[in-house]
């Protein structure tokens, strides 16, 4: 609650207006997060491929709200649709495939994404790009729309909650952990792969409707892989089967390279040396760490209770059978 | 239409070299690397840096590119596979690899520039011969020699027979006293060393480009999951088809839709056909 409200007001006490937008960018890019880490977190589907998705939401907000003067709002929701669309053709025949296979689909995905962006240039700007229209008063001063950014991952992150709170979680998690042995218990497999994976591609494409705002231009040079990689590393190192351990993950990856100068020189090797070193040393990811420490920390239990047999309630048990 | 026949088959015979590559880590360990197109980026780049920078004759750059290259593969196995396989979880390996991967293509992205630099000429050509060219005919030679010489090592030498011993049963293998770590980290050793031979021999046609390997790496796999996962005439077959694909796609409908294409005849053959063309069926394990 205290965390929330901190946020909330976050843009009073903001030191400049670039704090402000990398708090924006973070929330952009949790929404997405969020929705991702039901794919990879909850349901072990390793797609590395998302910022496809982000690309199809932003190029579908920037073309409706821009070209076709659309309301943000109808064009936000239809960003949110598209998405979805795409993550279903997307889901269909690649969720069949196993592991490694189903990691390069998405990847080609992305890639595919990024050609046509070029390659359909009357519709996309093509490598000069699309200037993005922002949001109606009173979401249009860049404090405004971080509260928008806020709210809106706020309520993502509460639909996240309780999809994996509920048994859908639980079936999910059966599913990353033993395909065959939730299958034989009921579980319907693929679909419910499907299902979570299109949800991820609502909230890939409003986070890129809203990503694209907060930039107020796109090129194809905006989405390139390495982005993708990010979301999928902001997922592994917060560790999967969590919520909190991702949205820290996002938060501290986002604005690390940002804030120290030698690491956004490195920029995706820091990436790649973090995400070796957390799948080698701590797999279950850094939000694991951090509970076992609390763990530690808490009080520990009294180890052992003394227990002194009843003996006379013994004796006359024996004596007249079980009549206590 | 002959240029555009020998431009695919040229490149095809890259990914059908990526796709060997793939194949020799696949046989001792079930592990498909991501870093497997980026084992061939090396050579290329390495390569260039052997002959244009640092002035060395082609010859002598040959065999420094074949152990940068090992020591690469071999690298993979140490750093990503090794304390990978010994855990049970399943996918682990794509993670490191995959990490490994972003390491090496950042590093050599830092070190080399993010500009596709020229390769050097091996052979002394002039550059008149048209599609007689040294860079359409080196990587279809070198990767049919590679291809004969995987065969001729799996069915006469020792060390072959062990490597299909271990993809048979790993467990089996084992329990018959074939050091199996290290056979795994031999094959790795020859997987790189092969799939920088094939960066080094096509050198000329991909440019010396950090980002090659992310797009050998998959169409490589595509080659490989279209001829089938395990063997090696179909890593062959599946490279030339996709090659001759992509060049006969470029030369109709335009370059700019050579990933939508090869993907979507990807896509196809796995509906048709999930094994691939030479594939041996998959079991479900339960």
């Amino acid at each position: 609650m205290a965390l929330l409200a901190l946020l909330a007001t976050l843009p009073w006490w903001a030191g400049d207006l670039y704090q402000l937008h990398l708090a924006a960018l973070i929330a952009a890019y949790w929404i997405l997060v969020a929705g991702l880490n039901l794919v990879v977190g909850f349901t072990g589907q390793l797609s590395i491929g998302h910022v496809g998705l982000l690309a199809v939401g932003a190029y579908a907000f920037a073309i409706l709200a821009g070209r076709y003067e659309w309301s943000p709002w109808i064009a936000l929701a239809a960003s949110g649709g598209i998405g979805g669309v795409c993550g279903l053709l997307l889901g269909l025949p690649s969720l069949r495939l196993p592991g490694f296979y189903f990691a390069m689909a998405t990847m080609a995905f992305a890639l595919i994404i990024a050609e046509l962006s070029l390659a359909l240039g009357n519709l996309t700007g093509g490598g000069v790009g699309l200037s993005v229209p922002s949001f109606p008063v009173p979401f249009d001063t860049p404090a405004g729309f971080y509260l928008l950014l806020l709210g809106i991952a706020i309520l993502i992150t509460w639909l996240t909650w309780n999809v994996a709170r509920f048994p859908w979680g639980q079936a999910l998690i059966a599913i990353r952990d033993n395909p065959v042995a939730a299958e034989s218990v009921g579980v319907p497999v693929f679909r419910l792969k499907l299902a979570v994976f299109v949800l991820s591609g609502i909230t890939a494409g409003l986070a890129g409707a809203l990503f694209a705002s907060l930039q107020s231009y796109i090129t194809p040079d905006t989405f390139v892989f390495e982005l993708g990689l990010f979301f999928f590393v902001c997922i592994i190192i917060g560790g999967r089967g969590s919520i909190l351990g991702p949205l820290l993950g996002t938060a501290i990856l986002t604005a690390l390279p940002e804030l120290v100068a030698p690491l956004a020189k490195l920029g995706n090797l820091f990436y790649g040396l973090l995400l070796l070193a957390v799948v080698l040393l701590v797999p279950e990811g850094i939000g694991r760490l951090f509970e076992i420490w609390f763990a530690r920390l808490r009080p520990k239990q009294p180890a052992s209770h003394i227990l002194q047999p009843d003996t006379a309630r013994l004796a006359a048990a024996i004596r007249n059978g079980h009549q206590p | 239409m002959f240029a555009v026949l020998v431009t695919g088959l040229a490149i095809g015979a890259l990914y059908a070299a990526t796709a060997l590559a793939y194949n020799v880590m696949y046989s001792t360990s079930k592990v498909l690397s991501v870093t497997t197109g980026h084992l061939a980026m090396l050579g290329g780049v390495f390569g260039a840096w052997f002959v244009t920078s640092l002035g060395w004759h082609p010859l002598f750059a040959l065999p420094a590119v074949l152990v940068a290259g090992a020591f690469a593969g071999w690298l993979t196995d140490v750093i990503a596979i090794r304390r990978v396989l010994k855990r049970s979880d399943e996918h682990l390996w794509l993670l490191s690899t995959l990490a490994l991967a972003t390491i090496l293509q950042q590093a050599v992205g830092l070190w080399w520039g993010t500009e596709p630099k020229p390769f050097p000429r091996l052979l002394p050509q002039d550059f008149s011969a048209g599609m007689a060219d040294q860079k359409y005919w080196l990587p279809i030679i070198t990767t049919l020699l590679m291809a004969a010489a995987l065969e001729l090592f799996y069915r006469r030498t020792l060390y072959g027979k062990l490597f299909i011993a271990m993809s048979e049963d790993t467990f089996a293998a084992r329990a018959r006293g074939i050091e199996t770590d290290r056979i795994r980290a031999a094959s790795f050793a020859i997987a790189g060393a092969l799939g920088a031979l094939a960066g080094f021999a096509a050198g000329q046609l991909t440019f010396a480009f950090f980002a090659l390997g992310l797009t050998l790496t998959l169409n490589g796999f595509i080659a490989l999951a279209v001829g089938g996962l395990g063997s090696n005439i179909g890593a062959l077959v599946g490279g030339a088809a996709l090659g001759l694909l992509n060049a006969f796609s470029a030369n109709l409908i335009g370059g700019e839709y050579q990933n939508t294409v090869s993907v979507g005849a990807l896509i196809l053959i796995l509906l048709l056909k999930p094994e691939g063309l030479f594939g041996a069926r998959n079991v479900r394990p339960v």
